[in-house]
């Protein structure tokens, strides 16, 4: 081959390495940001990443369009290793025209989406871009609509991640919103429909543009993402250690890690967490914490709906998905925004076939106006429903309250817990003691000489009658009685008991979750 | 009566056919007239909450700590004037059975306590203001 034509290769090649340009490059890094190729060097292991489509081109002559040179068309495509599994990711160029997103650029991620779902491997997408190439008309607009349409399809078949790390705005949050999870990085990134100025002509309202969409709004006011890093690199990190515990797709199952230490090791920490009063909130995290390998889980949603916990954990190796009251916050009661968080997270798991561990100390759901005109009846029927959609092995462990329909939302046995366990400081009835005495021995209480006395002596036989693990027991709703101490060793063997579940279901086009 | 021509082996037979009733296409069931249900009244915004007895008044310009849902006040564990962390328990709210624990979401001063002891309180009630 001629010298001149390998030259020419590679001075192409440089250009576009080149991106927007030096001064561009160090504007993006002083707004404390990466570049494009820097993610994807951080994300994939090194020397993995290959690169696809570098050479694709705008086709816009729309005001002066065509005299415009956009180096890889703004957006990084390709596939690399992540801890040595395939991973297909896009990452926009915000030094290339903004990042702007128009019909080629659309069609870069497109081809990388449809790879992705047809090699059966997890989508990253780095998402950095000022929205819409406004010159491009519809075209852009088409090019968004081919990315929703590919996320949805795409769904519960290979993870699909997302990372925020600039502006995302408009119909450019849609693409983050339709995957599994949505990163975002603090301070650079924010998210919303409309923008803070539009809002001031429309309603008046002044609000900044952190306040308004920014990684912390999101991650404990709206619940639209999941995850907050400080900056671009532990952002990056969190994305390689969530793909740690996830599968490739939908037909595998996630990676399982050597479990060091003895397995079957009993812990008495666990024996002394729950407190002698039932009144008394505890922290959740001590007990998920003495149970699930190397005291190491990774939080879903750790700032929004704090009344219920839900991580990604490993049990002897393998991946879990844990679902637990909070009874620190707000007394662990399930509430409109916790009951979305759940299900959303009950659903992800089953689609990867990640087994789930609810661990249950809920007094019930939250009561008043509020509740109930924000659609509790709808909201919590997201849990039911999941619940019992999910074929995934279902273990739930109750450790204290289970009262009424927040039991049953909790995953009972009705609603396919494959095995319920309890420990002895389990109260599993249909209310509390306080409020089931003063029913069911309200003519008693009012005949007696002494109310106040025979009240509490009612509440006392009550509470030594039903507010046990006994009366379920005795029923078969809860499968045994264990000591907390032999906690682990117990759920380790009851997960690999429960890894050759199968279970047939009805055939249905798609069922219909109350949304 | 509907009359058809029917052609068997090349013989033409003229034939009446009779409809005699009986199932037919359903027709689509039809709207009733009636009257329209009346709407609900939109929820009367925190119906203009009766004054509450002598509540210190909400200082302007700190932050405010909202009770997170209806309950009773248990204790106030700070005095107006206290200095507090982030995350020190400021009042313990009774609610759903539990013993709650409500903490300073900043560091600061504690400016004034918009509740007593023993006062029900609906979730969004300013509790404690701190700056």
């Amino acid at each position: 081959m001629s010298v001149n034509k390998l030259e020419d290769l590679r001075q192409k090649k440089a250009k576009i390495l080149a991106g927007g340009g030096k001064s561009r490059i160090e504007k993006q890094h002083s707004n404390g940001k990466l570049t494009a190729r820097e993610r994807l060097d951080l994300l994939f292991d090194e020397g993995t990443f290959v690169e696809l489509d570098a050479f694709v081109k705008h086709r816009c002559t729309n005001f002066g369009m065509e005299s415009v040179e956009a180096p890889a068309e703004g957006v990084v495509t390709g596939y690399g290793k992540v801890e040595g599994r395939l991973v297909y990711a896009y990452s926009q160029d915000f030094t290339v025209v903004g990042g702007s997103l128009g019909e080629m650029h659309a069609a870069k991620i497109c081809k990388a989406m449809d790879n992705a779902l047809k090699m059966g491997a997890p989508i990253v997408g780095l998402n950095d871009s000022g929205g819409a190439r406004i010159q491009e008309a519809v075209d852009a607009l088409s090019g968004y609509g081919k990315i929703f349409y590919r996320n949805t399809l795409a769904s519960g078949v290979i993870p699909q991640i997302t990372a925020i790390m600039g502006p995302c705005a408009g119909g450019a949050v849609y693409s983050p919103a339709l995957t599994d999870f949505i990163f975002m990085v603090d301070k650079t990134s924010q998210m919303f429909i409309t923008g803070p100025q539009v809002i001031k002509t429309v309603t008046g309202e002044e609000v900044t543009a952190e306040a308004l969409g920014g990684a912390m709004t999101h991650n404990s006011v709206s619940g639209v993402a999941q995850f907050i890093s400080n900056n671009d690199q532990a952002c990056i990190e969190e994305i390689r250690r969530l793909l740690g515990f996830l599968p490739s797709n939908n037909l595998e199952t996630a990676p399982e890690y050597l479990c060091e230490g003895d397995l079957s090791a009993v812990n008495d920490a666990l024996d002394s967490i729950i407190p002698e009063n039932p009144n008394k909130p505890y922290d959740m995290f001590d007990v998920i914490k003495q149970i699930v390998d190397n005291g190491d889980y990774m939080e879903y949603q750790p700032y929004f709906a704090k009344n219920i916990v839900t991580c990604l954990a490993r049990l002897g190796g393998k991946t879990i998905g844990i679902i637990a009251n909070q009874p620190k916050v707000n007394a662990g009661c399930l509430d409109v925004n916790s009951s979305d968080k759940a299900a959303r997270f009950i659903r992800t798991c089953d689609s990867f076939n990640i087994p789930l561990l609810n661990i249950v100390d809920v007094p019930g759901f939250l009561p008043g106006t509020e509740q109930e005109y924000g659609g509790i009846i709808r909201h919590g029927a997201k849990m039911l429903y999941a619940y019992s959609e999910a074929t995934v092995p279902k273990l739930s462990l109750i450790v204290r309250k289970a009262y009424g329909g927040a039991y049953l939302a909790m995953c009972s046995k009705d609603l396919g817990a494959d095995l319920v366990i309890a420990w002895p400081s389990a109260e599993i009835a249909v209310m509390g003691p306080q409020g089931a005495a003063n029913i069911i021995f309200r003519a008693e209480i009012s005949k007696s000489e002494n109310p106040i006395e025979t009240r509490a002596r009612m509440i006392q036989e009550y509470t030594d009658e039903f507010a046990t693990p006994y009366k379920a027991a005795e029923r078969g709703f809860v499968d045994d009685i264990i000591e907390p101490a032999t906690t682990r060793p117990r759920l380790i063997d009851a997960f690999d008991m429960l890894s050759s579940k199968r279970e047939i279901r009805p055939a249905k086009k798609h069922g219909n979750i109350p949304l | 009566m509907k009359k058809f021509n029917i052609t068997v082996n090349g013989k033409s037979y003229e034939v009446d056919v009779e409809e005699i009733g009986g199932a037919s296409t359903p027709s689509p069931v039809r709207r009733q007239e009636t009257a329209a249900p009346t709407p609900a009244p939109a929820p009367a915004k925190a119906a203009a909450p009766a004054p509450k007895a002598a509540p210190a008044p909400v200082v302007e310009g700190g932050e405010t700590v909202n009770s997170p849902m209806p309950g009773t006040i248990l204790d106030i564990k700070v005095n107006v004037g206290d200095t507090v962390a982030d995350g020190a328990v400021l009042v313990i709210l009774e609610a759903m059975k539990m013993e709650n624990e409500i903490m300073a979401p900043v560091a600061g001063k504690v400016l004034s306590i918009n509740v007593t002891k023993g006062a029900s309180v609906n979730s969004g009630d300013v509790l404690v203001v701190i700056g």
